[in-house]
């Protein structure tokens, strides 16, 4: 799905990260740009109009909130988060800012990759023509609505189903509680446990094991992400 | 700094001047007093001689009585004594026939004048006793706010040396005494020069030896050289501070005693709020050991993320480094790359922990309390720990009805996470490990057994500590009673409970965390059939 002209953008003010992540990505592929920091790194949004961003939110002369407000005042580039904190208010934060995905320092680089895959593959959905994704063992079709596992059609509900659909169009980046609310139940002000019981069924019926599920992957305090590396059964 | 001279502001001391024998001291104390006194009485009479012109009086001797009450409220008993002799005579030689004679003819008169003499005599006396008490009461009461200003003044001394002050203050403000501190050290080890000409060498020598001999006590002592009189106490013995040396000048007698006095109840406060001041030096330390605490943990805190971010590097370019073509072919730089990865992952685990626990001991936690799954936890955090657990057979056992629970996912995410990474940590490679969740009424039980190095009943008692201090040191392995301490805080600000129970060493330990479930009832049940 990456392409080799995919060109990222690395907002860092920490030399030593940005020359493995500079490594890393050129491993995998990619340009890289360096920024140091927030002016930097806005600039270098606008001129060098990069693929995908990767911005560190403690930089010393913004604060990560207003990089990422500014950037997605103009610009639907996709950005993943580099978190110090294991702060899940602070990632559901930058989440609603328009932020894509975030890791969490320290991080391996696959993991790293992972996402920005996931939210560069979602970025060019809109002009993809097989809307099927595919996680381990489980095939959703987002354009016939069908659900398989191990080729054997799933039956799901309504709600289900709408469950798995926006964390299938999301495929393998994180969707938060929130998000997930508004879009299934068309308010927020429906409870959380709504949400579990429902995520709770719907893992009866598409994990393969579902008393360890591998394919929905639980993100505490903020959401869910479906697990497009999950191993499929049938490998 | 232990020897402060004041000098003192005035010379009050007059006593040098004064005679010597009591009854030339009477008298020319009462002199004037008495001049005074006799010129009332001429007074009185001049007025009576003129009342006498218009009318005739009676009881001629009840107007001396007012000259003699005067002198005696005024001057005392003395000058009162005075006046009512003078007044007899007065009163006799002007208005008793014969007049301009003592001579009495009407024994009525002579009685008048014995009773008029009995009477001035008793209340000047009265009167003169009444002033004297009042006066001292005035005194007593001068030296009690005296007193009091010079407590307050010890209360805010801080040091030895500021009481030291306060008591050389005091001492020539009220008494014109001049007080030095001998301290033990300080003198023996560095006299000061301008205190060796202040404090006469006898005197020196002498509170040395007081100090060296008797731990407590008050001596007087006479200064050869200069004729004063020298009052040296000990004080504050347990600290041993020294001795008090106060030059009373050359005062003797009743004067001497009453100075003393005063000295030494002065002293006697001094050397409370000395005692004191070992009381206030423990608060000053207990302080600073505070202060010390709290930058240890600011510099825990600064320190971890510090070296969190070159860990992150470190975790970062391994993971670069693990998927270069180089390192891919060759097992063996593979294994390393592996290695550094591992120790750079459970070093920050560690700092983590480190940065956990101070946290919680500055300012504690706030829980984001939601509705959560506990299968979600479980599940988040053995896949939180996938790799650390890689090398034991997993064993997941999560029951399929558990209730919703109210509580901060993430934390409760972390405590497990924590107590899977040390059932690894404890464990032999390819031991086994089991998570469970099950419901009780009123609870759902998370449990983690291992098969690894186990407790003992003294490390067990250990974990229950909150003092994770001690539990780092008594638990070999650095970290561990560190992690639990902070898994157990963590699900204590959920509500729940954290318990390790172990068969004895090296037979396994199992960790079992009791989440409360809440009474509402989290969910209408259509909802979730959709």
């Amino acid at each position: 799905m990456t392409s080799p002209a995919s060109t990222v953008l690395v907002i860092d003010d920490e030399p030593q990260i940005r020359r493995f992540l500079r490594a890393g990505f050129e491993l995998h592929g990619f340009a890289v740009i360096e920024a140091e920091n927030a002016a930097a790194g806005l600039k270098a949004a606008t001129f060098d109009a990069p693929n995908l961003i990767v911005l560190d939110l403690g930089l010393p002369d913004l604060g990560g909130d207003e990089v990422l407000e500014r950037i997605r005042s103009w610009s639907n580039v996709p950005i993943i988060i580099l978190s110090v904190e294991a702060n899940e208010q602070e990632k559901v934060r930058a989440l609603r800012l328009g932020a894509d995905d975030y890791v969490v320092k320290p991080f391996g680089i696959a993991e790293l990759l992972a996402r920005s895959d996931a939210a560069l593959r979602r970025y060019f959905r809109s002009t993809d023509k097989n809307p099927i994704v595919k996680a381990g063992p489980l095939l959703v079709d987002l354009a016939s609505r069908a659900v398989s596992l191990d080729g054997k059609r799933v039956q799901l509900t309504r709600k289900e189903y709408t469950l798995l659909h926006l964390l299938a169009s999301h495929a393998g980046l994180v969707v938060t509680h929130q998000q997930l609310l508004k879009e299934i139940w068309g308010k927020q002000s429906v409870n959380i446990q709504y949400l579990r019981i429902l995520m709770r069924k719907l893992r009866q019926k598409i994990e393969p094991d579902p008393s360890q599920p591998r394919i929905i992957a639980t993100e505490s305090g903020v959401g869910y992400r479906l697990d497009t590396s999950a191993a499929s059964s049938a490998d | 700094m232990s020897n402060i001279r004041i000098s003192p502001h005035d010379a009050r001391n007059d006593s040098a001047t004064r005679p010597r024998h009591p009854l030339m001291r009477i008298i020319r104390t009462n002199a004037i007093p008495v001049l005074v006194s006799l010129a009332l009485v001429v007074l009185a009479t001049e007025w009576l001689s003129v009342l006498q012109e218009f009318t005739r009086l009676d009881l001629v001797t009840l107007f001396y009585l007012l000259p003699v009450l005067f002198a005696a409220v005024r001057w005392g008993v003395v000058p009162a004594v005075f006046a009512a002799i003078a007044g007899a005579a007065a009163a006799d030689f002007f208005f008793y026939p014969p007049l301009y004679s003592l001579w009495i003819q009407d024994p009525r008169h002579a009685i008048d004048i014995v009773v008029f003499l009995f009477v001035a005599v008793v209340t000047g006396d009265l009167a003169a006793r009444l002033k004297r008490d009042a006066d001292a009461l005035r005194r007593r009461e001068a030296a009690m706010r005296e007193l009091y200003a010079f407590s307050q003044r010890l209360a805010a001394c801080f040091t030895g040396a500021d009481l030291v002050f306060a008591v050389q203050d005091y001492l020539s403000n009220t008494l014109g005494c001049n007080a030095f501190l001998i301290a033990r050290a300080a003198l023996v080890e560095h006299g000061n020069d301008a205190t060796r000409e202040s404090i006469p060498e006898a005197i020196r020598q002498s509170a040395l030896a007081l100090l060296a001999t008797a731990p407590a006590q008050t001596c007087r002592v006479a200064d050869a050289a200069s004729g004063h009189t020298w009052l040296i106490s000990t004080v504050a013995e347990a600290s041993g501070y020294g001795a008090i040396a106060v030059d009373l000048g050359k005062a003797a007698g009743d004067d001497l005693a009453a100075i003393e006095q005063r000295v030494e109840t002065l002293l006697r406060e001094a050397d409370k709020t000395l005692q004191h001041l070992k009381i206030a030096e423990a608060i000053e330390q207990a302080r600073l050991k505070q202060q010390a605490d709290a930058l240890k943990d600011a510099l825990v805190g600064g320190v971890s993320h510090e070296l969190r971010t070159p860990l992150a590097s470190i975790t970062g370019s391994a993971s670069v480094l693990a998927e270069t073509p180089a390192v891919q072919s060759d097992p063996r730089s593979r294994d390393l790359v592996e290695a550094i990865q591992d120790q750079a992952h459970q070093l920050d685990a560690d700092i983590r922990n480190l940065l956990d626990a101070t946290r919680i001991t500055a300012q504690g936690i706030r829980p984001h309390l939601e509705w959560t799954d506990p299968t979600d936890i479980v599940h988040a955090a053995v896949g939180q720990k996938s790799r650390r657990l890689a090398e034991h057979p997993l064993h997941v056992e999560v029951a399929s009805d558990l209730p919703l629970l109210r509580l901060d996912s993430g934390l409760v995410e972390q405590a497990l996470a924590q107590v899977l990474d040390n059932a690894a940590k404890y464990s032999p490679a390819g031991a086994p490990v089991t998570v469970s969740a099950r419901a009780e009424p009123g609870h759902v039980i998370f449990s983690v057994t291992d098969k690894g190095a186990g407790l003992t009943p003294d490390e067990k008692a250990q974990l229950g500590r909150r003092s994770f201090r001690g539990q780092r040191h008594t638990l070999g392995a650095p970290g561990a009673g560190l992690g639990l301490w902070v898994a157990s805080t963590l699900i204590a600000t959920n509500g729940g409970t954290l318990d390790a129970a172990s068969q004895g060493a090296d037979r396994g330990t199992t960790v079992t965390i009791r989440l409360p479930v809440s009474a509402e009832a989290p969910v209408p049940a259509e909802v979730a059939d959709d």
